[in-house]
């Protein structure tokens, strides 16, 4: 980055990217134009450079140099923290419209079968989940950025948590629907057989027993959803596998980069896991 | 000891799951005060009969007036009906996210019948009726079968309903704990409740009943005192049927 520094260049790069007052002293300057920052890097890569390595290096020396190299170098983890940020981003915004989404998904199908309400509603919902569940999220990703939102100027991170929150929300919805389905029968005809009305015995009745049976899959929800960002890259954003594959493409060295985001994502995974496994523990004591 | 005011009255009532006949136009009356227990084989639709009561299942065709109103004319409120009937069922229903109070104070908090206060004071004395006392603050699956279906019928009752319908109340239960819930069931009877009992404990229908029903296949076919019942009937449907029982 230091070549570009010099030259200038790199202002040219955040101007073209819409951005005229260059100041990298900016706290989180980089990640928040994270389009001429992956450009800098794909320039980056050619600019002159010098290397040198040993040939007698043994593999914890290797690997180091290539930590090293990889990470460190150019100050490339700041692209891997921005790709970090940026798959977090989406993940949230996809849950959150997964979750809103599934939700009323989920309560329009139960009236339905329940009550026999809803009935156009229903059969959109279904088409809803079957064309989701039926097409490769890679593919309503494309189809969402490129035809659906072609031309609308959004930002592409928030494209992408649309489409992750619309594949999401078709899953959720089926979690929802089988988590009140698993409530026993009797439940509401004992709250209806009181005089409580359908609407009443689905919120005090129904559904808390039902989130019981929820909450454990919809956070694994979540932690799938985290994983499938790793699509993002297909449509320019850089996320932290896509900051993996930029740093590669740099080094030319896949190994460290590769590895190193998928540890990443597995120690986020298993964190998340670990709180999941919480959850079902306290879950699985109450009322007992 | 029933009186002369017929709180309920069901006129050839015809239920069809589909194109299964399953109730095939049964009339009868019930008086206030009255106990009337249902006996029948299994699969000959008492269940249905008692849920085409209080509507949990639509009948097909029929009537049935309850305390003057026709409630199948389609104008009247259904919960409003529903409140007036408790129901107690042979799975107990407990609603297991709440304590044992909570369930009896839910409906009649819910349905602004009572206050907060007043439901409170309500649930302890069912409890107390039903000698659970002392679980007021526990959570349904803590307690025995028994224990649970009798903070069932506690909770039934904290509506006040003027007629209680029981589906086979006991029949989920240990044989240890059928005395305890039909105990309460009699002491019920014989506080003036009207009530409709679906059973297979012919002791109980024998010795709390003023009437006893036997269906067979969707219709009433022999509707007399217990006396008559279980000592000198000829009807060979009746015959037939006790001899089923052990
Ligand atoms: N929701 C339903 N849909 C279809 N058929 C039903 C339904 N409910 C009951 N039936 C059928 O109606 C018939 C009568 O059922 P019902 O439950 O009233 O019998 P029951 O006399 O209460 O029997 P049991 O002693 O086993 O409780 C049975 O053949 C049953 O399979
Ligand atoms: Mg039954």
């Amino acid at each position: 980055m230091a070549y570009l520094e010099e030259t200038g260049v790199i202002k040219d790069i955040f101007a073209y990217y819409g951005d005229i007052g260059y100041d990298p002293e900016i706290p989180g300057y980089f990640s928040a134009h994270p389009e001429a920052l992956a450009a800098i890097q794909v320039i980056d890569h050619y600019s002159p450079e010098t290397e040198d390595s040993g040939d007698d290096q043994n593999f914890f020396e290797w690997l180091w140099s290539e930590i090293v190299k990889n990470f460190v170098e150019k100050d490339r983890y700041q692209l891997i923290i921005m790709g970090l940020q940026n798959t977090v981003f989406i993940t949230i915004i996809g849950l959150a419209l997964g979750l809103l989404i599934g939700i009323i998904s989920a309560i329009i199908r139960s009236y339905h079968d329940m009550r026999n309400k809803f009935k156009i509603l229903n059969a959109i919902v279904r088409v809803y989940i079957t064309v989701i569940r039926g097409t490769p999220i890679l593919v309503q990703l494309l189809i969402i950025y490129f035809i659906v939102f072609a031309s609308s100027g959004l930002n592409s991170i928030v494209i992408a948590g649309i489409a992750f929150g619309i594949n999401s929300g078709a899953y959720v919805a089926e979690i929802v629907r089988a988590g009140i389905n698993a409530v026993p029968k009797g439940q509401l005809e004992a709250a209806e057989s009181l005089g409580m009305t359908f609407n009443m015995a689905m919120v005090t009745v129904i559904m808390p027993q039902a989130v019981r049976n929820i909450l454990p899959a919809l956070c694994n929800e979540g932690i799938s959803l985290l994983k499938e960002t790793s699509i993002a890259g297909y449509i320019g954003i850089v996320d932290v596998t896509k900051a993996a594959m930029l740093i590669r493409s740099q080094t030319y060295s896949a190994f460290v980069p590769l590895i190193g985001v998928a540890l990443i994502y597995l120690i986020i995974v298993l964190f998340l896991q670990y709180l999941v496994g919480k959850l079902e523990k306290r879950l699985n004591n109450a009322y007992r | 000891m029933p009186t002369d005011e017929v709180l309920l009255e069901v006129k050839d009532l015809h239920k069809y799951f589909g194109d299964l006949e399953v109730l095939k136009g049964i009339s009868t009356e019930v008086r206030r005060g009255e106990v009337v227990a249902v006996v029948g084989l299994s699969g000959c639709g008492k269940s249905t009969f008692l849920r085409c009561i209080n509507q949990l299942e639509v009948p097909t065709s029929g009537e049935i007036i309850f305390e003057g109103t026709n409630t199948l004319d389609g104008s009247i409120d259904i919960t409003k009906l529903r409140e007036r009937i408790g129901m107690v069922f042979q799975s107990f229903n407990l609603f297991p996210n709440m304590s044992v109070k909570k369930n009896i104070m839910l409906a009649p908090v819910k349905l602004k019948v009572m206050t907060e206060e007043e439901a409170s004071v309500k649930a302890e004395e069912l409890l107390k009726r039903v000698g659970l006392a002392d679980k007021a603050d526990e959570y349904p699956m803590k307690l025995s079968g028994g224990q649970q279906q009798r903070v069932a019928i506690a909770r039934a009752l904290a509506m006040n309903p003027d007629i209680m319908l029981f589906d086979e109340p006991t029949s989920a239960l240990d044989p240890m704990m059928v005395g305890e819930v039909l105990n309460i069931i009699k002491e019920l009877a014989e506080s003036g409740m009207t009530m409709i009992v679906v059973t297979h404990e012919m002791g109980f229908a024998r010795e709390v009943a003023d009437r006893v029903m036997l269906f067979h296949n969707g219709v009433v076919v022999e509707d007399c005192t217990p006396e008559k019942f279980f000592n000198e009937n000829d009807n060979p449907q009746v015959k037939e049927f006790l001899s089923h029982l052990i």
